[in-house]
């Protein structure tokens, strides 16, 4: 019985020792293991590109792994470890935690002397670049950088007899715009008089924490975080009033309440056609998405007429553990080169032209020209290695009872605004 | 693929390898003397053991040490010493809300959701027809995953068109008061979740409790019943006595499961404005702001609550709880 026990013991070692042995004979190439986000559709999409990448190089196997469920825990848990993926999606936000605790590989030297198309840094807009760079050293390639643009329902504009506003609008034009769009189950809208505000059925704009109230800060001239990361200058009238003007549009029967979004859906809202605007990243592709006419343009212009709007800007970083830097590189270039070619917008200036987009996203020619005009004006945050510290009481402390529970921002700014600048020391 | 070859042969390597240490262990303990049943034994469970050091003991040792620590899971931890908690106690601005709604909640739902399932568990005890399909029936909760049921709450709590203040709206307009905007105003966020946790009444604490009756000797409430006893007397005199040990078990249990709550709490996501529930706190501090050393303070913290309250409800058991053939005075 013994002997059996141990002989069957031998053969299983055996034979796994063996199929390890094989697999290691088959190497040619070195496998490049790739960790994103993307969902069912996205990673279907991306396979394609990955497919088409591996048959031409003879460098690498670039193998996905998809986690679109609690996708950042798991990455962190794996990075910390030692079987953590060479290469990775990574958001701006954690690019810039990521880079400053050297879990990113610095690909600076390795970018200076490649002559791909992908590495070429002058192209980058420079904005795109600032969340992978430490000290002047890059970390990461953004293979996105997307504004937010308006995506409105053309249908409900012509119901309502609006005229949908091209190029330079501001605050005023787009309340006066929301208040028409905003329609009681009476048909009567929020300017007319007899409007009921409690049996609403159609509302102009909507909010919940999205779009981010930086936008209308940055549109009124002020500033969230300053430029040296000296401060969090939120207390200078220019941004109370991008603040006032937020809450104030999230406290008005133009934008339906928050228990409301919850309860039908944030984008839903705009796809089922009870809300007429929509503020979503130019990537978001609504207009060929939904069942009704709807067209992309310009977030409105601030009260001084500054431009401004929010730019996403996610990327891809490799593992400083990785056994394989030189393969995991080339792989890196050629496939934020794809995916530049793939989503909209590359952050390259090469490639951010209408003649080229136009070529690469013909099914979105109409919305193309708003989209790079936004992209001329857009900016990230300004991302820091402790900005999650930062961001956690600007949400909590500030924005939360802004969004949720109709909290008066100059009153909050002045208990905030010493929180947040400690957290900026 | 090949990646999945290597976990396979990893999975097969591991309890190979798990059979060679059991076999070691026993011809070690054989060798130092142990006889063979004993020796047999640690052998036989010794993969266990090895699963519990590796996967709880060491973990649990190692956040004790990451709570004197810096560490953000990317550095070597630093030692710190007591900067932590000192962080947490003096500056941290949500950590005392957080103690406060949690051991609030817990202090709120522990009564309900012990009593509850109790007065749950006599009636399914009651010789009706048709008992075995409500049994059925209250143990359904228990088997519904915790997302869908929260999904469900958040439905049913909906400050504009939920069922809840749909219900309450006769009283709501007695008083002239709005419709209460139950994850949004933080006043509001503590009742929601209390009320959430009736739910916790169903399932397995009520299926214990049940358990428990039917062992209670039919023949105490016999006699109690010659002697003139009532339902009262009956309940206080017997059922509770009898069932004590299950009720100090549901107690801890509850308070512990009351104190960590998790899942419903990221899921329903109320205003931050009412605090953050412990563990969401760990959570959050961990694995956003990569702060591992406050997470594990923090964990710890709740830990040695736990703990605490733990022991101060063994201190009363000699008062109310009673034992097998134990008599009390």
């Amino acid at each position: 019985m013994k002997k059996k026990l141990v002989g069957f013991l031998f053969i299983i070692l055996v034979v796994s020792l063996l199929m390890s042995t094989c697999l290691g004979a088959q190497k040619k190439k070195v496998t490049i293991r790739f960790a994103t986000w993307a969902g069912t559709d996205e990673a279907k999409e991306l396979q394609e590109i990955i497919d088409q990448l591996n048959a031409k190089s003879q460098q690498y196997i670039i193998e996905q792994d998809s986690n679109p469920a609690d996708y950042d825990t798991r990455l962190l848990t794996q990075l910390s470890g030692r079987g953590g993926p060479d290469l990775f999606w990574v958001s701006s936000q954690r690019a810039a935690q990521l880079s400053a605790k050297g879990v990113m590989l610095d690909i600076t030297k390795m970018l200076a002397s490649s002559k791909h198309e992908a590495a070429n840094i002058a192209d980058y807009f420079e904005a795109s670049l600032e969340p992978f760079k430490v000290k002047e050293r890059i970390y990461g390639l953004p293979w996105i950088e997307q504004p937010v643009v308006l995506y409105v329902n053309r249908d409900l504009f012509d119901k309502a007899n609006v005229t949908i506003p091209k190029g330079n609008w501001d605050w005023d034009k787009f309340l006066e715009v929301a208040q028409k769009l905003t329609i009681d189950n009476s048909g009567k809208n929020a300017g007319e008089k007899g409007f009921n505000k409690s049996a609403i059925k159609q509302w102009g704009f909507t909010v919940n924490g999205w779009p981010p109230a930086q936008i209308f800060v940055w549109q009124s001239g002020g500033d969230i975080i300053a430029p040296d990361f000296s401060c969090s200058p939120i207390d200078t009238p220019e941004a109370i009033r991008g603040f006032k003007f937020y809450a104030d549009l999230i406290n008005s029967p133009m934008v339906p309440s928050q228990q409301t979004i919850r309860d039908r859906g944030f984008d839903t809202m705009f796809r089922n056609q009870q809300v007429a605007m929509f503020m979503g990243g130019a990537a978001d592709n609504l207009e060929n998405r939904v069942d009704f006419r709807c067209e992309v343009i310009e977030v409105p212009m601030g009260p001084t007429g500054i431009k401004s709007t929010f730019a996403d800007v996610l990327g891809m970083g490799i593992n400083s553990k990785t056994k394989n830097p030189k393969a995991a590189f080339e792989a890196l270039l050629d496939l934020t080169s794809a995916i530049h070619q793939w989503k909209v917008m590359p952050p390259r200036k090469s490639l951010a032209t209408l003649e080229t987009m136009n070529k690469l996203h013909p099914e979105r020619s109409q919305a193309m020209q708003n989209i790079i005009n936004s992209l001329a004006y857009a900016q990230p945050y300004r991302y820091f290695e402790n900005y999650p510290d930062w961001d956690n009481i600007f949400w909590t402390q500030l924005m939360d009872p802004i969004v949720n529970n109709q909290g008066d921002p100059e009153e909050l700014i002045t208990i905030v605004k010493p929180l947040l600048d400690e957290k900026l020391k | 693929m090949e990646r999945f070859v290597g976990t396979f042969i990893r999975w097969l390597i591991t309890p190979v390898v798990l059979v060679l240490i059991a076999i070691g262990i026993y011809h070690l303990l054989k060798r130092l003397g142990w006889k063979h049943r004993q020796a047999m034994g640690l052998s036989l469970i010794s993969p266990w053991i090895i699963g519990f050091l590796s996967f709880i003991a060491f973990p649990l040792v190692n956040s004790l040490f990451l709570s004197f620590t810096d560490y953000n899971l990317f550095n070597k931890p630093e030692w710190v010493g007591l900067r932590n908690y000192q962080w947490l106690f003096t500056k941290d601005i949500e950590f005392w809300p957080s103690i406060r709604l949690t051991l609030s909640y817990a202090a709120l739902t522990l009564p309900i959701g012990v009593l509850g399932s109790l007065i749950l568990a006599m009636l399914l005890n009651r010789k009706i027809n048709g008992v075995g399909f409500f049994r059925t029936v209250f143990y359904l909760p228990a088997i519904l995953p915790e997302v869908a049921v929260a999904l469900l709450w958040r439905l049913f709590f909906n400050s504009e068109s939920g069922l809840l203040n749909y219900i309450l709206r006769p009283i709501f307009n007695l008083f002239n008061m709005g419709k209460p905007n139950w994850f949004g105003d933080p006043k509001f966020v503590l009742p929601a979740f209390v009320i959430m946790s009736v739910w916790g009444i169903f399932g397995t604490n009520t299926v214990v409790f049940l358990a428990a009756l039917q062992g209670v000797p039919r023949s105490l409430y016999e006699v109690a019943e010659l002697d003139g006893a009532n339902f009262l007397k009956k309940f206080l005199h017997i059922t509770v006595p009898q069932i004590s040990p299950i009720i100090l078990l549901q107690i801890i249990m509850g308070m512990i499961g009351a104190l960590q709550v998790f899942t419903v709490a990221m899921f329903v996501r109320p205003t931050s404005a009412a605090g953050k529930f412990l563990n969401q706190l760990v959570y959050e501090r961990g694995f956003t702001q990569l702060h591992m050393g406050e997470a594990s303070a923090i964990a710890w913290v709740l830990f040695i609550i736990i703990l605490l309250l733990t022991l101060l409800v063994f201190k009363t058991t000699p008062a109310w709880v009673y034992y097998e053939a134990e008599a009390k005075r």
